[in-house]
């Protein structure tokens, strides 16, 4: 649909401060008085701690508090509240905070971590699911039975799983009983790192009059809040957190992980703020890692392609602390068949505690994984089938009439999977592919995909609105600007709402829990919908709102008036007016009397009818899910076994494009982290837990130089949820790189990978058995 | 032992007394509050951290102080003048290369470095230098149409009679 604000490209309003430097990010913020805090890490991944003595430390220069874990009596988490700040007597994973030393610089702190001795008994370290769900396996939390848990969570005492999520749709043993051909496949999407260049940090300062202020570079302030009154005994209200400008999250500075590690901290020097920055070692070790599932797949279907039943076995190993993990595992379960409809589902995901470092929220949150599983499948029951892959596909896409695992009935609204298929089938394989020749393979794959709005049912977002007597507006709001370019959504959602220019919108700038309205966090690819939802609600009150005064005014009823950004007019009779600046702060009469409210709202809005799971794992997410399609064609170098990227194409049922160039934006980089993850990413724990390479010359991340050429499109079949029929894209564009390039890897040289990421190593070495083989 | 080290930065002659190991990113941003600077890994690969030392892009993450001592440096806050956005801020910001903003300092103050001293540097000599930066966030691709364009106007400016 055409719009006057929505669907045009504008700059970012931060755009201007990040190109000056005068964004003011975490590291940036200096306080009177700060100290600064360093942290000590384990020696070993799981030990128990024997003796810690800290006698040298505290001596050394600079040190105003040397701190452990001991005496620490709360453990916190918003799903399993298995966290705890510091570990007290025992370490679970590498890069558990041990304890720390605050200094009067970073330098004499980290001096001073050097002194302090611990002592520690080993115990066994698990980094596979498979290990820690052995029968044998040591028990990593001792005391997991005591854990509070959502009441849809439940951990199993006596064994190292978290939980068990299960999804039943119809009988999965009669759909495999009924079907013809079978096909079962495991994939591994092994740990990554979110890897923002922004390394996570955060200042918290216990004040002497019993407030908590927080500044950190955290998406979800509410959480941090929230969690922090909930561990230190103090009202909600006195916690003050403070979010400025985020250098990139991608998942892992969602939900609360380093704030109460250092709060933890700064609680012994009350009075004086603590600023702790991660260093890059530290982000990979002590952070969040993401990933980590392994998924077991088996696929029924008829002679023709119809797909009948679906069993999934999602083995999801969770790292030492599983609250940031089990959603992660619950949304890579449920979004396992893919756009596809089974009528018969058996899906179960387990979430297992491991010693890695915790698993959490990683762009794409479970369903890149489990693409990976399904997408590679459909390929492969296709050869197994003797049917064209894009047939099966069709045959089977979830549309108009169709039942998804959740039991969602699926419409026409939700999207159009089949004609963004189409699209990339044309442009990747509408031509003909390259010959090998004597450096290349060459090969195209596909990929379709889907992901669901996995959130939280009381996942809100607030708006605060005013109008100011000139007419400009400003808004405020509680969705963390990571680079995604909410700030810009929010002017442009704005100003078309309002009908005015979004020249004239101003967007909040920093996050405030003195200030900013509620927002459970800034995740799940919803801010566009659920925050868009908000701002025209608000926008809706407050031109009623306008109406009421100049109704008055205009000697009228409400009813009767017509607001067009300027002014509020008589609908039969628009030289009846009054000018919307005569109304912003009540509209100023003859003598002076003042009449009518002060021209501004509030409001809030989340999906409708989002659902806790019932006992089969089902119950509908709010019902908005995006479509989308994916396609490679690659090169392989024979010699080194490279796999080079010279195309990539995705196209996404997106109910609205809000701003051009940030979708295309958005949606670029999602490629980039979903080619990192098929080619080249991977968090590697040795046996004994430890990362071997927390550093970015370890972990390769990709290049300028490894860019593909991007063909990127839209469809636009408006929601009736989103503002202006728009859906949630953030995460999408991560889904479909791996399948759809180890299906292209397949297309070249006719080798199957089940597991990413495929280095040249690995391919180089698969040629070499291809060809002993022939 | 701390010794007197002096540069100029951002125009301005400025001295520091500091260990003459100290790094060049921490005097920028601790000592001189220059935060513009981002600290984004431990060991020069992230690219974040570079600054323009005598007219050559460098990291200030492995530089060490006694390494710059006379030298003239730019930061990202020496790029405007004023209100007046450099050509490669203005482009950089209108191309959609600005997502989170962490890598942005030192891609501006690579892509200066280059333009300045070869106006007409080869799309290979732009990629070379940009390949020295990591971003998670832009695919690149706004990076590269950004330089694209910033290279016009600076060739543009250099064409005009001075």
């Amino acid at each position: 649909m055409e719009y006057k604000y929505v669907g045009k490209s504008y700059i970012r309003p931060d755009a201007i401060s990040k190109v000056t430097g005068k964004a003011i990010y975490l590291d940036d913020i200096r306080l009177p008085g700060m100290l600064h805090a360093a942290i000590l890490r384990p020696q070993y991944a799981h030990a128990k701690i024997l003796s810690i003595d800290t006698s040298e430390a505290e001596k050394c220069p600079g040190v105003v508090k040397v701190v452990t874990g001991e005496g620490c009596t709360f453990h916190y988490g918003d799903n399993i509240r298995d966290l705890v700040p510091m570990a007290d007597k025992k370490v679970h994973y590498i890069g558990e905070p041990v304890a720390a030393v605050v200094a009067d610089t970073p330098k004499h702190a980290k001096e001073a971590l050097a002194k302090i001795h611990v002592t520690y008994d080993p115990l066994p370290v698990y980094i596979d699911a498979r290990q820690a769900m052995s029968e044998d396996a040591v028990i990593i939390h001792e005391d997991m039975d005591q854990y509070w848990t959502l009441p849809t969570l439940a951990v199993v005492p006596g064994t190292n799983i978290a939980n068990v999520y299960k999804v039943r749709k119809g009988r999965a043993e009669d759909g495999f009983a009924d079907a013809e051909v079978i096909l079962e496949g495991e994939f591994n999407y092994p740990f990554g790192s979110c890897a923002a260049i922004e390394p996570h940090g955060s200042i918290v300062w216990f004040k002497e009059d019993r407030t908590i202020e927080v500044w950190s570079s955290s998406i979800c302030p509410f959480i941090v809040r929230d969690d922090l009154a909930t561990s230190y005994g103090v009202p909600a209200a006195d916690v003050r957190v403070h979010i400025p400008d985020i250098g990139g999250c991608f998942g892992y500075k969602s939900d609360i992980t380093v704030e109460q590690t250092i709060a933890w901290i700064a609680s012994f020097v009350p009075g004086s703020p603590v600023k702790w920055v991660s260093s890059r070692e530290e982000d990979f070790t002590s952070t969040l890692i993401g990933h980590g599932i392994r998924t077991q797949m088996k696929i029924g279907a008829k002679k023709d392609g119809k797909l009948v039943a679906l069993q999934v076995k999602v083995l999801h190993s969770t790292g030492a602390y599983a609250d940031t993990g089990v959603n992660v595992t619950m949304a890579a379960t449920h979004n396992s068949t893919g756009p596809y409809e089974f009528e018969h589902c058996d899906l179960t995901g387990y979430t297992v505690y491991t010693n890695t470092t915790p698993v959490g929220a990683f762009r794409g949150y479970g369903h890149q994984e489990v693409h990976l599983a399904i997408e590679r499948m459909m390929d492969m029951l296709a050869r197994k089938l003797n049917m064209d892959p894009f047939t099966l596909r069709s045959k089977n896409y979830l549309r108009e009439g169709s039942v998804n695992a959740l039991g969602e009935h699926m419409w026409k609204f939700n999207g159009d999977v089949a004609t963004a298929a189409a699209k990339v089938q044309d442009v990747v394989f509408g031509h003909d592919k390259p010959k090998e020749d004597d450096t290349y393979f060459y090969g195209r794959g596909f990929a379709a995909v889907m992901k669901s709005p996995k959130g939280a049912p009381f996942s809100t977002k607030g708006c605060y609105m005013k109008m100011n007597t000139d007419g400009s507006i400003n808004i405020n709001m509680g969705g963390a600007e990571v680079g995604q370019g909410l700030r810009t959504v929010v002017r442009q959602i704005a100003a078309e709402a309002l009908k005015i220019a979004p020249e004239k919108v101003r967007v909040y700038t920093e996050l405030d829990t003195q200030f900013s309205p509620y927002e459970w966090q800034t995740i799940g690819s919803m801010f566009t919908m659920q925050g868009g939802r908000a701002i025209v609600r608000a926008a809706d009150k407050m031109i009623a709102l306008l109406k009421n005064t100049a109704a008055q005014v205009l000697k009228t009823d409400p009813d009767y008036l017509e607001y067009d950004g300027e002014f509020i007019f008589l609908n039969a009779d628009p030289f009846i007016r009054v000018p919307v600046t005569e109304l912003a702060r009540g509209y100023i009469t003859e003598n002076g009397i003042t009449i009518g409210d002060l021209a501004q709202s509030v409001s809030d809005a989340r999906l409708p009818r989002y659902a806790s799971p019932d006992k089969n794992g089902q119950g509908p997410l709010g019902v908005t899910y995006t479509f989308g399609a994916q396609g490679a064609e690659i090169r392989i170098e024979k010699k080194s076994g490279k796999i080079l990227i010279d195309h990539f194409a995705s196209v996404f049922d997106v109910g609205q494009v809000i701003n051009p160039l940030q979708i295309r934006g958005s949606v670029l980089g999602g490629v980039n982290i979903g080619i990192g993850a098929a080619l080249y990413e991977e968090v590697i724990f040795d046996e004994e837990g430890r990362i071997t390479n927390p550093q970015y010359f370890q972990y390769h991340i990709p290049t300028y130089k490894e860019m593909p050429r991007q063909t990127i499109e839209f469809l636009e079949t408006p929601d009736p949820i989103g503002a202006f029929g728009a859906r949630g894209i953030g995460e999408h564009s991560v889904l479909g790189p791996a399948p759809a390039i180890l299906n292209a890897i397949y297309d070249a040289t006719g080798i199957d990978f089940c597991e990413i990421p495929v280095t040249p190593d690995k391919m180089k070495k698969a040629l070499e058995a291809l060809k002993e083989y022939a | 032992m701390a010794e007197k080290f002096s540069f100029t930065i951002n125009g301005q002659p400025r001295s520091v007394e500091v260990e003459p190991d100290t790094l060049l990113i921490d005097v920028i941003r601790d000592v001189l509050d220059l935060t513009g600077t981002k600290h984004g890994c431990d060991n020069a690969t992230c690219g974040t951290c570079t600054v323009i030392v005598n007219g050559r892009a460098m990291k200030s993450c492995n530089t060490v102080i006694a390494k710059v001592a006379g030298a003239e440096i730019m930061t990202v806050e020496g790029l405007a003048k004023g209100m007046e956005l450099h050509p490669v801020q203005k482009a950089i910001a209108e191309s959609g290369a600005v997502q989170c903003g962490f890598c942005t300092p030192g891609i501006l103050m690579e892509l200066v470095a280059v333009l300045d001293a070869k106006p007409n540097a080869s799309e290979q000599e732009l990629t070379n230098a940009l390949n020295k930066h990591l971003c998670r966030c832009t695919g690149y691709e706004p990076i590269r149409d950004g330089a694209l364009i910033a290279q016009k106007v600076v060739q543009e400016r250099a064409a005009e009679p001075a």
